[in-house]
């Protein structure tokens, strides 16, 4: 285990009633550093995301996940959301009767740092809905009701950059959404990058969202388990080839045990 | 004063099993309190110098039935059955009916508006607000006029204090009618006890539209019973906001008598702590063609208890009636004990009848969600609860109404007071 990684997640494994999803997996995110998980549907790159954030469905059945210099592996998902995690949803729940403002002001309360009153919160959050080209009437409404994909995204990529988490997991964020949505969650990952500083850990299918990015390392994850780490030039290989490969290796080694 | 029960107490017209324990409330009120004039009424002096009354309004009416009333036979079975002396074994055409059969369908064939005239919590509780309040307040509009009046009931610690209010709209007026049932408590904690009682008639296509906001602390009992008269082309609408006190009870019965009246009631309500709500709609549609929706949308926290009966009672005669009532609530804890009863009672064809609730805890990936914004289980529960208040404050008739909302959120919610800043 790297000693200077903020993120530290060692040999986990992971089941949903007694069906096990992740296998032995190993992932080091360093401050700052953007990575990419990429992989095929059902490879459990989301619940990777999940697992690391807590998601009381899933059973840890081995292994640990360090974050800042903490063991969270047992923590409740607000302890870890208030570690400085982050997760944004690639499907975002609607909560009827709370209207979003309400929500974001609930989200920030008791964050050192964050903490905002009144008049400064309002503003800061109608700053950031015009960052992500959102219509502020939105903010009066039910969270996540009659809300379309594209702007459950980008209430998604709000929180992100109000919350200012130091590291933050994007799950299919850009799923779904058309040229005009993508190119404010890119916009909304760029904001997050500059202004916080914070680390990436992407989960995608899409090779488009990242071409604006500076990735420092990419992961494919196939049946569970990471199977093949490299740098960036891995993207433009995927693009091209796709995961074909990686599965019939996962296939073959599977065979052979 | 010494302790007293008010028995029976928003009762539904058709009671189911009693085991289940909601046909109606036993309403207790605090002993020891003292009577308080705290009410004050803030309305023009032409809409409260008149010579107008709520009797007289429905006399008039009831004049008007009458002379149009048909006098053919009525033949119905259950119309032999009620007006019979003694049942007879060779009668075997007439059907036995029940008590509540018997009572609706004499009340059916008296046609007396005065004497059908309810309101939602009881009779009881009438003549106990009527005395705390020691008089009644007439508002009255005319003939096309545009009206509005704000009712204030503010209690206290150790007393008891009530507003009796009678509205009598005229022809084609409005009127918007604001009542504010608010209570502080002081360091002492004592109970108290307000309440207001509403009569209102709704003219020929008059319009009244009345908001009735509930903000008392956490050690007062609130009594808020109201009846309607619907006239031809009459259109209510009633906005009920209960939001605070330890025991609430809000009834209301409404008269659809005129033909095409229509009567919307809007209710939001919160229950926090070890509060309970107790609600008791009744809305008798006499008139063909009449319309009356019902939709309710609370939240529950804590160990809180709430009992909603809403009865639609689709009379004969009614033809080409419809009548909607729906339920949102969330059980934000599961210590809450929540009930609904929806009764659509019919003896009309052609009409419509409609009823639907939506109840449920808040669903795990909602609280998964939640935690991944950082709010714990507690903490989501007080989210709930700040945006049935926020949205209360939002909507709030006046600016009085508002810091009430304020006040009571502050109690319930640390920071409150900084979604008041947000707003200003």
């Amino acid at each position: 285990m790297s000693t200077d990684a903020l993120l530290s997640v060692a040999d986990l494994t992971a089941s949903v009633d007694e069906k096990t999803i992740l296998h032995g997996v190993n992932l080091q995110v360093a401050a700052g550093e953007t990575h990419v998980i990429m992989g095929p549907n059902g490879a459990g790159k989301s619940t990777m995301g999940h697992v690391i954030m807590g998601d009381p469905v899933y059973t840890v059945n081995s292994g640990s996940i360090i974050f800042d210099g903490a063991d969270i592996t047992e923590l409740s998902c607000d302890k870890r959301s208030r570690a400085g995690l982050f997760l944004s949803f690639q499907a975002p729940v609607e909560i009827p009767g709370v209207p979003l403002s309400s929500f974001l002001r609930a989200s920030i309360a008791g964050r050192p740092g964050l903490e905002m009153r009144g008049k400064e919160f309002r503003r800061r959050v109608k700053e950031l809905a015009a960052q992500l080209d959102m219509d502020t009437a939105y903010l009066n409404r039910e969270l996540g009701v009659g809300f379309s994909g594209g702007e459950k995204k980008k209430v998604e990529m709000l929180q992100l950059l109000l919350l200012q988490p130091k590291l933050a997991i994007l799950d299919e964020t850009d799923s779904g959404l058309d040229v005009d949505a993508l190119s404010v969650v890119s916009r909304g990952m760029d904001a997050y990058r500059s202004t916080c500083d914070g680390s990436l850990v992407i989960i995608t299918h899409n090779t488009r969202i990242l071409e604006h990015l500076d990735v420092d390392r990419v992961h494919v994850m196939v049946s569970g388990r990471i199977v093949r780490e490299d740098d960036a030039s891995l993207i433009p290989w995927i693009d091209e080839h796709g995961f074909e490969s990686f599965e019939r290796e996962a296939d073959e080694t599977a065979d052979a045990c | 004063m010494d302790a007293l029960k008010i028995k029976q107490a928003s009762a539904m017209p058709a009671p189911t099993w009693g085991w289940l324990r909601m046909n109606d409330t036993a309403i207790e009120i605090p002993a020891g309190l003292e009577r308080a004039r705290a009410v004050t009424i803030e309305a023009d002096e032409d809409l409260t110098e008149t010579h107008a009354s709520f009797e007289g309004a429905v006399e008039k009416l009831q004049e008007r039935l009458d002379a149009v009333r048909a006098d053919a036979p009525d033949t119905r079975a259950c119309v032999r059955a009620a007006e019979r002396e003694q049942e007879l074994l060779d009668d075997l055409d007439t059907p036995a009916l029940s008590a509540y059969q018997l009572a609706a369908t004499r009340e059916e064939i008296a046609g007396d508006v005065a004497h059908a005239f309810e309101t939602g919590i009881g009779i009881d509780a009438r003549s106990y607000l009527n005395f705390l309040a020691g008089g009644t307040v007439v508002l009255a509009t005319e003939e096309g006029a545009c009206e509005q009046a704000i009712v204030r009931v503010a209690g206290t610690s150790g007393h008891m204090a009530g507003a009796a209010v009678d509205v009598v709209a005229a022809k084609g007026s409005t009127l918007d009618v604001v009542i504010s049932l608010d209570g502080v408590a002081d360091s002492s904690r004592a109970a108290g006890l307000i309440g207001s009682e509403l009569r209102v008639f709704a003219g020929e296509g008059a319009r009244v539209n009345v908001t009735v906001y509930i903000t008392a602390d956490d050690v007062f009992t609130v009594l808020d019973d109201a009846g309607y008269v619907l006239d031809e082309g009459a259109r209510v609408n009633v906005r009920h906001v209960v939001l605070g006190g330890a025991h609430t009870y809000t009834g209301l019965a409404s008269d659809l008598r005129g033909d095409t009246a229509r009567m919307e009631i809007d209710t939001r309500y919160l229950a926090a702590g070890d509060d309970t709500r107790d609600f008791n709609y009744i809305i008798r549609h006499r008139g063909r063609r009449t319309f009356s929706n019902m939709d309710a949308n609370g939240v529950l926290t804590g160990t809180s208890k709430k009992v909603l009966r809403g009865t639609i009672d689709l009379i004969h005669g009614c033809k080409g009636a419809e009548g909607s009532e729906r339920e949102t609530v969330l059980l934000a804890n599961k210590g809450v004990d929540n009930k609904t009863v929806p009764v659509i009672l019919c003896d009309e064809d052609d009409v419509a009848g409609n009823h639907g609730a939506t109840i449920g805890h808040v669903r795990p990936e909602q609280l998964f969600y939640l935690g991944c914004r950082g709010l714990s289980q507690e903490q989501a529960e007080a989210l709930f609860t700040a945006a049935k208040l926020e949205d209360a404050a939002l909507s709030a008739p006046d600016e009085q109404i508002r810091a009430n909302v304020i006040r009571l959120g502050s109690a319930l919610i640390e920071d409150f007071a900084d979604f008041e800043e947000e707003i200003a």
